[in-house]
């Protein structure tokens, strides 16, 4: 489209710039992502009450705070990519309803057995390099239940949420790219430090 | 046979995870260096996640938009390109906007918790880190998503989950920088 060579290639140019600097504009970009910026930091104070009430298990567990942001981000990755996968599914129609349907079975335990394997390696990767950084850990047993508890028990919860909302988006006529990757990444964060907040509580108390 | 399987979602996404999860690891080396004055200034332990989050989310906004506009074939002058330009200064409006309003939330949630800090000192702090995070954020997002566009891999498989744990390494680096800046470490 812009490989013509001559001065009509500028005039060209010109006329896409100018019909660009208005259909991308920066207040229609601004007025569209601003009002979901401020909901996901709403959502991103919620996860942070929870970390700053969770001082002692900090203190107590040392080691906690290294695999708490490795966590809440794998959570995200992994969970963004289903709500994605999903939209893309229920698109081309291999999604319409939740029962016996393979896709769907497919789609949700590939990210259950990935978030599986990356908490168990998180973990292990947490205590090691925690020791290789001359620091204190909890240890390799404590960390890796930690991060398998927390990783499993919030991808199961995010991924009904994202079934749920990518199908119910779709039935009531919304696109469900628009909504499930945003609000998933904020009720994932939320979601994964409490799970964080409560597998820490449980393996104190072992 | 299914279009998904297991095994495909798994093997497509196992080595970026794996490279996102190590960062993320280090990102938390970082505090777990810091974790003194983290557990003795809990209102920056309330800031953490959702200061971090915002680099992150405008970044991969903005990554999604150039990633678009090269699938389109609409970035070849960078310099010149207004897509370019207008998402960017978008981003970076979005993205300071959400610091000002994160600093007032964290602020209230803070007084309420009776773990306060001054307004004055966390509007100081949202807007300097996160400022530092945005610019360098942005400036690798620009980066990843020409850099592989040129290397013909897709954008969109590499773009956002690099930004998104980009922006919580950076984000904890500028939140460390601006406290020892502003003289509270």
């Amino acid at each position: 489209m812009l490989s013509h060579a001559g001065h009509e290639e500028n005039d060209e140019n010109d006329f896409v710039d100018e019909y660009l600097g208005d259909y991308a504009s920066v207040r229609s970009i601004v007025r569209e992502a601003l009002p979901f910026q401020l909901i996901a930091t709403f959502g991103g104070v919620a996860s942070g009450i929870i970390l700053s009430g969770m001082t002692d298990e900090l203190q107590m567990i040392p080691g906690l705070i290294v695999i708490a942001p490795a966590v809440l981000g794998m959570r995200g990755n992994i969970s963004s990519t289903l709500g994605s996968r999903l939209g893309s599914a229920i698109h081309m129609g291999l999604i319409t309803k939740i029962e016996r349907n393979p896709e769907l079975i497919n789609s949700v335990s590939g990210s259950l057995l990935l978030s599986a394997i990356m908490s168990f390696i998180l973990g292990i990767m947490g205590h090691y390099i925690t020791i290789a950084f001359g620091l204190q850990s909890a240890g390799v047993l404590s960390l890796t239940l930690i991060a398998v508890i927390a990783g499993v028990s919030s991808g199961i919860i995010l991924s009904f949420v994202a079934v749920l909302l990518a199908l119910g988006m779709f039935r009531f006529g919304f696109d469900p790219d628009n909504v499930v990757t945003p609000a998933i990444a904020t009720i994932g964060d939320i979601v994964s430090m409490l799970m964080i907040f409560i597998s820490a509580r449980m393996v104190l108390s072992l | 046979m299914t279009y998904y399987t297991i095994r495909g979602i798994v093997g497509r996404s196992f080595p970026i995870i794996l490279f996102t999860s190590i960062i993320g690891i280090l990102t938390g080396q970082i505090l777990n260096l810091r974790i003194e004055n983290l557990v003795a200034m809990p209102i920056i332990l309330l800031l953490i996640p959702a200061l971090i989050k915002i680099g992150g989310d405008t970044g991969s906004m903005l990554g999604a938009r150039l990633s678009s506009a090269l699938h389109m074939g609409l970035g070849g002058n960078l310099r010149h390109s207004p897509v370019v330009r207008n998402s960017v200064i978008a981003a970076f409006i979005v993205g300071e906007c959400a610091f000002a309003f994160l600093a007032v939330v964290v602020w209230m949630t803070g007084e309420i918790l009776n773990i306060g800090m001054g307004l004055g000192n966390l509007i100081k702090l949202c807007l300097i880190s996160g400022t530092f995070e945005l610019l360098i954020v942005f400036s690798s997002t620009v980066t990843i998503a020409f850099a592989s566009h040129r290397l013909g891999a897709d954008p969109d498989d590499t773009v956002i989950p690099l930004i998104a744990t980009l922006g919580d390494l950076i984000g904890v680096v500028g939140i460390f920088m601006t406290m020892y800046l502003l003289g509270f470490i």
